[in-house]
């Protein structure tokens, strides 16, 4: 498999960057991690003419707590590093378990988290474990910036509202509340180098150990042209006591709004009682892990 | 056009004319004769190409040679000191963890790279480490047991 020819600039400030990627125009592609772009080039699906390199531009790989109250990560922090950051592992959970599921440990020392929202694939593991924290992705060209949340960023199966002269420069999420927990269930047919069947990430928030629920956000990937919030079933569960019949019956709500396809992976009908199982699943271990909450 | 880098392979300088296109493996395989590092895919499913890039196990065939620039690259032939095997190595074929042998310094670096940060993994961890690495001949588990067996010898707690 040969790579088609192509230049290879290695810009060393974020200025350089957005100006090669304004002046280029759409020729030019960004390169983090290189396993989803470097692939498509093989396999000739993209042929840009020119590369632009993030390795040399100082501060995209870095995982940062803010003074207040909340997290900012460098689109360049790779899989590996995610999953094992204490503070993420801490206060992010179904980020760092999304980080330690994808591919395997060959992949994710490479992949970055920036590619992976970039590329806007329905199955990949980042998007549902951004989308339940709300975090906002800010994006930087030469002559604007903007902050989007992630929820609005994806359009369809490998799109997403980036322009071809923006750069993803950081991802933003707040902490969650005291009694917050959170989970992230991954369903392939084997444990690694799988694209998911479903994938599920849950952040639930109680008002006190043993109280309602007063926050609660459910999404999942591979079940529509792009990752989707289950937002019926949020609201459905917003104000109840947990328990699991409330949790499955979040989850056959859930349900509703997922419009899977039928591929060698599973079929329709596997993948909607899947949805279900996984998300009352999800659910129950999110409340286990809202219970064990720790400042 | 060429461009040229200058990177460390197997604790050795080398100064090299890349093509921008060409990718890890086929510098080390084609520029440098290191023909133990394999291609297989080529798409980063097989890991028959994983070499340790500045302490990681990585799959070669998605790296490009320019972007290893600057860098520390270990391959297979890295790996034995004075003429001795290393312990990962004299385990596999101990155990005969090695059939047609396509994947072995692949599964062998992947190995390492657990080895160093986990130097007494379980048999999960082991597994896990080795997730990306493809073997069509052995079943994996005399893979697994070799690399058991080469962590007790590394970490003293077994004679080699
Ligand atoms: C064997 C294998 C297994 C895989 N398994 C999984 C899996 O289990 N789950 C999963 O989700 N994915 C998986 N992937 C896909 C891929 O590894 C991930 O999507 C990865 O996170 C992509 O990141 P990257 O840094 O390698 O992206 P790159 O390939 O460098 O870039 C991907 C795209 O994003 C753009 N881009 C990257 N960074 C930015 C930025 N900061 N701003 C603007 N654009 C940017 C690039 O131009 C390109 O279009 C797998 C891939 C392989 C080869
Ligand atoms: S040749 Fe690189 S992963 Fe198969
Ligand atoms: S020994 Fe043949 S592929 Fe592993």
């Amino acid at each position: 498999m040969l790579l088609p020819n192509f230049e290879y600039i290695e810009p060393t400030t974020l200025e350089e960057a957005l100006r090669l990627l304004s002046d280029m125009g759409g020729n030019a592609r960004v390169i983090a991690g290189g396993t989803d772009l470097l692939v498509r080039m093989k396999l000739k699906i993209e042929k840009p003419s020119q590369l632009i390199s993030l390795r040399k531009v100082p501060g995209l790989n870095q995982v940062i707590k803010r003074e207040t109250h909340g997290v900012s990560i460098g689109p360049a922090v790779t899989a590996a590093d995610l999953a094992r950051n204490e503070f993420i592992r801490d206060k992010f959970a179904p980020l760092a378990t999304a980080a330690g599921k994808l591919g395997a440990p060959v992949i994710r020392n490479r992949a970055t988290i920036g590619g992976n929202l970039v590329n806007g694939r329905p199955a990949a593991d980042f998007p549902p474990a951004c989308m339940v924290f709300d975090a906002i992705l800010k994006l930087k060209s030469a002559t604007n910036e903007r902050e989007i949340l992630v929820g609005e960023f994806f359009r369809g199966p490998g799109e997403t509202i980036i322009e071809p002269n923006e750069l993803l420069v950081g991802i933003f999420m707040e902490t969650p509340a005291p009694w917050t927990g959170g989970s992230y269930i991954k369903l392939g047919a084997r444990k690694a180098l799988e694209i998911s069947m479903v994938n599920v990430a849950v952040m639930l928030t109680l008002q006190e150990p043993l109280g309602p629920i007063v926050d609660v956000k459910i999404a999942l990937g591979a079940v529509a042209p792009t990752p989707v919030r289950a937002f019926a079933a949020e609201q459905y569960l917003m104000g109840r006591h947990p328990s699991e019949k409330v949790f499955s019956e979040a989850g056959a709500i859930g349900v509703g709004m997922c419009h899977p396809i039928t591929d060698h992976r599973g079929t329709m009908e596997y993948r909607c009682l899947m949805i279900e199982t996984l998300t009352s699943r999800a659910l129950n271990l999110a409340y286990q892990n809202a219970l064990a909450w720790k400042p | 056009m060429k461009k040229i880098i200058r990177l460390t392979v197997n604790g050795e300088p080398v100064e090299a004319a890349v093509a921008q296109n060409q990718t890890l493996v086929q510098f080390l395989r084609e520029d440098l004769g290191l023909t133990g590092t394999k291609h297989g895919c080529g798409l980063g499913d097989c890991g028959a190409c994983t070499v340790i890039l500045d302490g990681k196990a990585v799959n070669s065939c998605l790296v490009l040679a320019i972007q290893a620039n600057g860098s520390e690259v270990l391959t297979i032939e890295g790996l034995a000191e004075n003429g001795k095997l290393h312990p990962l190595q004299q385990a596999f074929v101990d155990k005969g963890a090695i059939q047609c042998g396509f994947c072995t310094p692949g599964m062998i670096l992947s190995a390492k790279a657990l080895l160093e940060e986990k130097p007494n993994p379980t048999e999960l961890e082991i597994r896990t480490a080795l997730s990306g690495n493809l073997c069509r001949c052995t079943g994996y588990q005399k893979i697994v047991e070799a690399i058991d067996d080469a962590a007790k010898v590394m970490s003293g707690r077994e004679e080699s």
